[in-house]
């Protein structure tokens, strides 16, 4: 689709957890504000609007990125997830990486939750085997109240599988 | 904390984007607006149209040949760090890339816009000047090409003109038997550089033959360490630290003081880059 005349509004049609959305939107519009303003999911959370705390990080054609330094527009024709894709459709139960923040206590307040849930959920873990390499994953999110021990305890039980430390893992 | 009000577009080719950006005197290039947008959420800077570079054809090539790599500039920073290809040949790429911003920012940051947005402490200007890269530029009057050492000016200035694009960037292979090492103080993993340093490093029966060597969060652009890559010659890993230390001092006489640290700290720290730079590529060397 090509847009070569530059305009102040713009039509978008995106994909948001397997479900379509098409609006005419401001051009200077951000994809967190599009996400959460316009289409009402309001999970992605927006810290810093400026690309360092992370909070607003969703998933752009299975890649993880800052909501807040793309435009919507951007994302014209994207697949996008947001955390509330990640627990399966229709069921009370969670995803398995939400069960293991749960389980170890890795959030208190829960505003930067989401942001840590959907970069885990864009990498494959056979990638990010080694513990060191799970913090230097995690280092683009921040984290106000945990201390980070627990957020990295519960990525380390549900990818237990893939750490080789013999557990059996649901990740 | 969101971008004030501007037109948008999304050109399909050069000529387009060009059009575009002659259409309004603070119109800019949209790449991976990972600096750009962070900049219009503050309203740091003025724009009026904003050309979208990402859907430009054939922009976000990455093609790699023995003789070097040549990143398009809608080429995003993941893509070049994932290139084993590219890896290859300019091994500075990927060593660079994992110190640049975080995987989120990465997946989105295209490694022609780093150099566009001329940062005093990113690695990529520092590692364009010192694999003697050339960027390419199309503009109003036609295409040319800037050699990496003419293309920094000042912090955030480079000397792109207005309504000029950078279409690509080509890095050269660094010469066969070396090492290039991009190694950095920061506070957390990701951030900008306190100080840095790209080391592209020969060695020879257990001595250093050559070495470029180029700072960076030093100055306004990235700093050539002549003095340092005069003393470095010959240097072996017994011999004392000191003489290259202080041929690094007199290579950054200029470095500036922030709250994050001082001149001196900065200066000390590029020396110790230096000397572990070049003990990191003996050892490299003695095991080949």
């Amino acid at each position: 689709m090509t847009l070569s005349e530059p305009i102040s509004e713009v039509g978008v049609e995106v994909s948001i957890n397997g479900r379509r959305h098409r609006h005419r939107v401001p051009s200077r519009l951000l994809l967190s504000d599009y996400i959460r303003d316009t289409v009402g999911l309001t999970g992605t959370h927006v810290g810093c609007e400026h690309g360092y705390c992370g909070a607003c990080t969703v998933i752009v054609d299975g890649d993880a990125v800052r909501s807040c330094l793309m435009l919507a527009v951007q994302a014209n024709g994207a697949e996008v997830r947001t955390v509330e894709g990640l627990a399966p459709a229709g069921s009370d139960s969670l995803s398995p990486m939400q069960q293991a923040f749960h389980d170890n206590h890795a959030l208190q307040c829960g505003f930067c939750t989401a942001g840590f849930l959907m970069t885990l959920e864009s990498v494959d873990p056979g990638d990010w085997n080694e513990p060191e390499r799970v913090v230097e994953l995690l280092s683009g999110n921040l984290c106000r109240c945990t201390g980070y021990q627990n957020i990295v305890a519960a990525v380390s039980e549900a990818w237990s599988a893939y750490h080789g430390d013999g557990g059996s893992g649901d990740g | 904390m969101k971008p004030a009000p501007f037109d948008y577009c999304r050109p399909s080719t050069v000529a387009e984007a060009l059009e575009a950006l002659g259409s309004s005197e603070s119109s800019r290039v949209l790449a991976g607006g990972q600096s750009l947008i962070p900049a219009m959420n503050f309203r740091l800077t003025d724009v009026s149209v904003l050309v979208d570079i990402h859907r430009v054809e054939g922009l976000d090539a990455v093609a790699c040949d023995p003789e070097g790599v040549t990143v398009g500039a809608a080429a995003t920073q993941s893509r070049v760090l994932d290139d084993d290809g590219a890896a290859g040949v300019v091994p500075g790429l990927r060593a660079a890339l994992r110190h640049v911003g975080h995987l989120q920012i990465r997946n989105r940051g295209t490694v022609c816009g780093s150099l566009a947005h001329a940062d005093p402490a990113a690695e990529l200007p520092a590692l364009a000047v010192a694999s003697d890269a050339v960027i390419a530029v199309s503009g109003p009057g036609g295409e040319h090409r800037i050699d990496a050492a003419d293309f920094f000016i000042g912090p955030f200035w480079t000397a792109l003109e207005d309504g000029e694009l950078i279409t690509g960037v080509r890095f050269p292979a660094p010469p066969p038997g070396s090492m290039t090492i991009v190694d950095e103080i920061s506070r957390r993993a990701g951030d900008f550089a306190v100080a840095g340093l790209v080391a592209t490093v020969e060695t020879e029966g257990g001595a250093v033959r050559a070495a470029r060597l180029v700072g960076f969060g030093l100055g306004g652009v990235p700093t050539r360490l002549e003095a340092a890559e005069a003393a470095i010659g010959g240097w072996a890993g017994d011999h004392p630290a000191d003489t290259l230390a202080e041929a690094v001092m007199a290579d950054t006489g200029d470095a500036f003081d922030d709250i994050h640290a001082t001149s001196w700290y900065r200066r000390e720290a590029v020396a110790a880059l230096t000397v572990r730079a070049a003990r990191t590529a003996l050892e490299a060397g003695e095991a080949a």
